[in-house]
C-alpha cells in the first residue's frame, strides 16, 4: 500500500462559535483520482482552504508525503507540492494567458523537480489546456470557461504533485462537463498528478474518480468506492432536498 | 492617591476622545471600506466651527455641540458623494476601493487642512471654558474636562445604543457582516452609504469642539487623531463599536501613563509600540469576533 | 545602439554636464527634479506595483537626512549617503515585518503615522541625549558634488525599477498586487517580498535624503520630516500611472517646475490645488497619464493607416 501523498488527520476549521469543517481525515495517494461531494455549506471549499494552506485549522494536522505542514504559510504548500483552483476563477487580470501561466512555473513550479515533468515552458501547458490561441491575450478578457481552464493551467504551472479541482465543472453544458472530465483524466494518467476533485455535477464525478468523500455538515460521512458510496444511505439522506443527485 | 486618579482622569479623558473618532472611522471603513484618512481634518474643522461660535458669536460650545454635529452631518453628506461615492460604484474590487479612497482622502487631507491654513492661519487658537476646578474625592479636576469626559463617553453609548437597538443601527451591522445580504433585504445602501459617512464625520466634528474646550487648536491638530483612531480600531477589532470604545479608553490610559514616565514627546511611540505588541500577540485585534 | 537606449546616453550626458553648463537656479531646479524621479520611482516599484500604499516616503527621507546630520564630518560625504539608505532600509524592514500583513488600508495610514514618529523619536533624541535641536553642517561639500551624488542615486534607482520589473521578484510584487492571496497558492512568498520591496524603495529615499541634507546648513526634525515630501511623491508617480516606469519621470519634471514657480509664492493655495488634483485624478482619471497612453498611440495608429490608405488610394 502506497504511503499517502497528502494525508489530513482530524481537521477541524471553526470560525468563532461555527464549525465549517469537522475532524475530517483523507488522505490521498500518488495518482489517484479522488472525489469530494456534498450538499451546500458541507464544508468542502473550507477543507481546501486548510489542505491548501490557505486557512490555517483550528485543530489537526496536515502531512505532505510525510512532513507535516501544519499552520505553514499557503506558499510553503505550493512548494511542496499542492497546487489548487478556486471557485470563481481567479486570474491575473492584467496579465497575458501565458504570463498567468508561466507565473507557476517561476515561483512554486522552480522549487520542484518531479520524475513526471511534462511542461517545460507556459505554453505546452496551455496547448494541453487547448488555449493556445489565447496566449497572448489579457486573461481579465477570457470568457469564464476559458478562464476555468486558465486556472487550471496556473495550478499546473506550480508543477504539483497533488491537483485540488474546485467545482470546475459548474455550470457548463453537457458537452463542457464531458470535456472537463476528460481532461482531468488525463491530468492524472499523463502527468501521473494526484487529483481531488469537489464538484456539484456529482453524476460526472462519479463516473471519474476512483474513490470519493462525502461531507456533511462538516463533518466526513463516507469513502469509498464510488459505487458504494452512492448506495450509503447516510449519502441519500443528506442529499435528500437536494434537487437532483 | 489623587495624583494617579488625576493621570487616570486625563487618560480617559484622551481616550473617550480616542473611542468617539474611532468609532466614526469605523463606520466609514467596516461598512463601505472606505479609508478616510483625511478623518482628522474634519475634527479639526468641528474645534475651529466651536471656537468661532464662541469668540465671534459667543455662544456656549455645549450648546452649539448639536450645530457642529448636523454642519459635519451634512459636509459627510457632500464628501461622500463628492469624492468617495464614484469610487464604490466604479471599482473592480475591494482592495482598489480601499486604495482608491485612500488616495482620494490623502487629497482631500492636504485640500482641507490647507484651506484652513489659509483662512485662520497658523497660529494657535483657544478660547477658556469651564476651567474652574472642580473637587471629586481627593482629585481635582477642571470642570471642562470632566464635561469632555462625559460627553465623549455619552456621545459613544448613544451610537452603540442606536447600533444594537434601532432598526437603522442593525441595517448598518447587517451590512457591515454581509453585504449582498443586507441589500437582498431590502436595504438601501444608496442611502445607508451617505448617511453612515455623515454620521462618522459628526462624529469627529463632535469630538473636536469638545477638544476645543479644553486645549488650543491648530488647523494641524487633527492628523495624529486619524493614525489614534486607527490604532484603536485595530486594538478594538474591526466592525466593533464596543471594541471602538474600550480599544480608545484603553489606549488613551496606556498613554497617558507612558507619557509620565517616559516623555509626552514619545507618545506617538507609545501608541506604536502599544499597536505593534497587540498585533503580534492577537492579530485580528483585542475583541475581533 | 538601439534609438532607446541612444536618448538615454544622451540624457545622461547632458545631466552629467549641467552644473558647468546650467546657472545656479536652474541646477537647483534640475536637482529637486532628479531628487523627486529617484523617489517617485522606487515608490511606484514597490506601492505601484504592490497596491500596499506607503505614505512613508517622508520619514525614509528623514532619516537619511539624519544619518547626514548626525555622520557627516567624522565620516566622508561618499559614505554617509549609501548609509543614509542603509538606514532607512532597515527601518523599513523593522516596520515592514510587523505591518505589512495587514490590509493595504492599515498599512498606508500606518506609514502616514512614522513620519511624525520618527520626527518626535529623533526631536526626543536630540533634546534629552545631545542636549541640542537641530545641527549644522559645518563644511558641505560643493554643490557639484551634490548634483553628481543625487544624480548618481536617481540614475541607479531607474536602472532598479528597470531591472526589478524584468526580474521574478518584480513579477512577484505584481502578483501580490493583483491577488495577493492568489500568488501566496503559486508558490510566491509574500512577506518575504514585500519586506523586501518596502526595504529597496525605503533605501533610495534614506540615500537621497541623506544627499540631500547638505543643502540645509541647519538641520533640524520639523524641516526634514516634511510630509509634503511624501505627498508630492505619492501624487507625482499617481499622475504619471503607478503601473509605469515613464509615466513618473515624466510627470516629475513637469510638478518640479510647478512646485519650484508656485510654492513660495502661494504655499497654501498651492497645496489646495495640488490636493484637489490628487483627488480628481483618482476619481477621473487612476491609471495616470500613463493610462492615456495605449489610447493614445491607436489613435495615432489608426491615423496613421487612414493616411496610409488615402495615399494608396491617390496613387492608385
Amino acid at each position: 500500500m502506497a504511503e499517502a501523498l497528502l494525508s489530513a488527520d482530524g481537521i477541524t476549521v471553526r470560525f468563532g462559535g461555527l464549525i465549517a469543517v469537522d475532524a475530517v481525515e483523507l488522505e490521498v495517494r500518488e495518482r489517484e483520482l479522488l472525489g469530494v461531494i456534498g450538499p451546500n455549506g458541507a464544508g468542502k471549499t473550507t477543507f481546501f482552504h486548510a489542505l491548501s494552506g490557505v486557512l490555517r485549522p483550528t485543530a489537526g494536522r496536515l502531512r505532505l508525503d510525510g512532513e507535516d505542514v501544519t499552520g505553514r504559510p499557503a506558499h510553503v504548500f505550493a512548494t511542496r507540492g499542492v497546487a489548487r483552483t478556486f471557485q470563481t476563477p481567479r486570474v491575473f487580470r492584467d496579465m497575458t494567458a501565458e504570463q498567468n501561466v508561466r507565473f507557476g512555473l517561476e515561483f512554486a513550479g522552480r522549487a520542484r523537480t518531479h520524475p513526471h515533468d511534462a511542461f517545460d515552458d507556459a505554453r505546452s501547458i496551455l496547448g494541453f489546456l487547448g488555449l493556445e490561441d489565447v496566449a497572448g491575450v489579457a486573461a481579465g478578457t477570457l470568457t469564464p470557461s476559458r478562464q476555468r481552464l486558465l486556472e487550471i493551467g496556473m495550478a499546473l504551472g506550480a508543477r504539483p504533485r497533488v491537483l485540488l479541482l474546485d467545482e470546475v465543472a459548474a455550470g457548463l453544458t453537457e458537452a463542457e462537463v464531458d470535456a472537463t472530465v476528460g481532461l482531468i483524466r488525463r491530468v492524472r494518467d499523463e502527468l501521473g498528478l494526484a487529483v481531488i476533485w469537489i464538484e456539484h455535477a456529482v453524476r460526472a464525478l462519479l463516473s471519474c474518480v476512483e474513490r470519493v468523500a462525502v461531507l456533511h455538515q462538516g463533518r466526513k460521512i463516507a469513502d469509498g468506492l464510488p459505487e458504494m458510496v452512492a448506495r450509503d444511505p447516510a449519502v441519500v439522506e443528506a442529499y435528500l432536498g437536494e434537487a437532483g443527485v | 492617591m489623587s495624583f494617579w486618579l488625576e493621570l487616570i482622569a486625563s487618560g480617559l479623558i484622551t481616550g473617550g476622545i480616542y473611542a468617539v473618532v474611532a468609532i466614526g472611522l469605523n463606520l466609514q471603513y467596516g461598512l463601505m471600506r472606505i479609508m478616510n484618512i483625511s478623518h482628522g481634518e474634519f475634527l479639526m474643522l468641528g474645534a475651529y466651527l466651536t471656537w468661532l461660535a464662541q469668540t465671534v458669536l459667543n455662544v456656549n460650545p455645549l450648546v452649539f455641540l448639536p450645530v457642529v454635529a448636523a454642519v459635519l452631518f451634512l459636509a459627510g453628506l457632500g464628501v461622500y458623494r463628492l469624492c468617495f461615492r464614484k469610487i464604490a460604484r466604479t471599482a473592480p474590487s475591494v482592495e482598489i476601493i480601499e486604495a482608491r479612497s485612500l488616495l482620494v482622502s490623502f487629497g482631500l487631507m492636504f485640500l482641507v487642512q490647507n484651506t484652513a491654513y489659509l483662512v485662520f492661519g497658523a497660529d494657535l487658537r483657544g478660547y477658556s471654558f469651564l476651567d474652574e476646578p472642580v473637587e471629586i474625592g481627593p482629585a481635582r479636576f477642571t470642570a471642562n474636562r470632566l464635561v469632555v469626559f462625559g460627553f465623549a463617553v455619552g456621545a459613544s453609548l448613544v451610537l452603540l445604543a442606536v447600533l444594537r437597538f434601532t432598526l437603522v443601527g442593525k441595517a448598518v451591522r447587517a451590512m457591515m457582516q454581509s453585504p449582498t445580504g443586507a441589500q437582498l433585504v431590502g436595504i438601501d445602501t444608496a442611502v445607508l452609504h451617505p448617511v453612515v459617512f455623515g454620521v462618522g464625520l459628526a462624529l469627529a466634528g463632535v469630538a473636536g469642539a469638545l477638544l476645543s474646550m479644553v486645549y488650543e487648536i491648530s488647523p494641524a491638530m487633527g492628523e495624529p487623531y486619524t493614525v489614534s483612531a486607527l490604532i484603536v480600531i485595530t486594538l478594538g477589532g474591526l466592525g466593533s463599536a464596543a471594541g471602538a470604545l474600550v480599544g480608545g479608553i484603553l489606549l488613551g490610559v496606556v498613554e497617558a501613563f507612558g507619557m509620565h514616565f517616559t516623555s509626552p514627546s514619545l507618545k506617538m511611540l507609545l501608541s506604536y509600540g502599544v499597536f505593534i505588541a497587540v498585533l503580534l500577540a492577537r492579530p485580528k485585534g483585542l475583541f475581533a469576533r | 545602439m538601439k534609438p532607446g537606449h541612444a536618448l538615454v546616453a544622451i540624457l545622461a550626458a547632458a545631466l552629467a554636464a549641467a552644473p558647468w553648463m546650467l546657472s545656479d537656479f536652474m541646477l537647483s531646479l534640475v536637482l529637486t527634479c532628479l531628487m523627486y524621479a529617484g523617489l517617485t520611482v522606487t515608490w511606484a516599484m514597490f506601492s505601484g506595483a504592490t497596491n500596499y500604499l506607503s505614505l512613508a516616503s517622508a520619514a525614509f527621507f528623514g532619516i537619511g537626512a539624519y544619518v547626514t546630520a548626525w555622520g557627516f564630518g567624522t565620516l566622508p560625504y561618499a559614505v554617509v549617503v549609501p548609509l543614509g539608505g542603509v538606514a532607512a532600509a532597515a527601518f523599513a524592514t523593522l516596520i515592514g515585518a510587523a505591518v505589512l500583513h495587514l490590509r493595504g488600508a492599515y498599512f498606508a495610514v500606518l506609514t502616514f503615522g512614522l513620519g511624525e514618529l520618527v520626527r518626535h523619536a529623533i526631536t526626543y533624541f536630540e533634546k534629552s541625549y545631545a542636549h541640542t535641536v537641530g545641527r549644522v553642517i559645518a563644511e558641505p561639500p560643493e554643490s557639484t558634488t551634490v548634483y553628481l551624488t543625487v544624480l548618481a542615486i536617481a540614475a541607479l534607482a531607474v536602472w532598479a525599477c528597470v531591472a526589478v520589473r524584468r526580474s521574478r521578484f518584480g513579477l512577484a510584487l505584481a502578483g501580490i498586487g493583483a491577488d495577493e492571496e492568489r500568488a501566496q497558492t503559486l508558490g510566491v512568498n509574500t512577506r518575504r517580498t514585500k519586506i523586501a520591496g518596502f526595504a529597496l524603495s525605503a533605501f533610495f529615499a534614506g540615500a537621497l535624503g541623506a544627499a540631500m541634507a547638505v543643502r540645509w546648513t541647519y538641520i533640524e526634525p520639523n524641516s526634514v520630516f516634511n510630509p509634503f515630501i511624501g505627498f508630492q511623491t505619492v501624487l507625482i508617480a499617481m499622475v504619471g500611472g503607478a503601473h509605469t516606469l515613464i509615466g513618473p519621470l515624466v510627470s516629475t519634471v513637469v510638478f518640479s517646475l510647478l512646485t519650484e514657480f508656485l510654492r513660495l509664492q502661494f504655499p497654501y493655495l498651492f497645496l489646495i490645488l495640488l490636493g484637489l488634483l490628487l483627488i480628481l485624478l483618482v476619481l477621473y482619471l487612476p491609471g495616470g497619464l500613463a493610462s492615456l497612453w495605449p489610447a493614445l498611440r491607436a489613435r495615432i495608429a489608426a491615423l496613421g493607416a487612414r493616411l496610409a490608405a488615402l495615399e494608396g488610394g491617390a496613387r492608385g
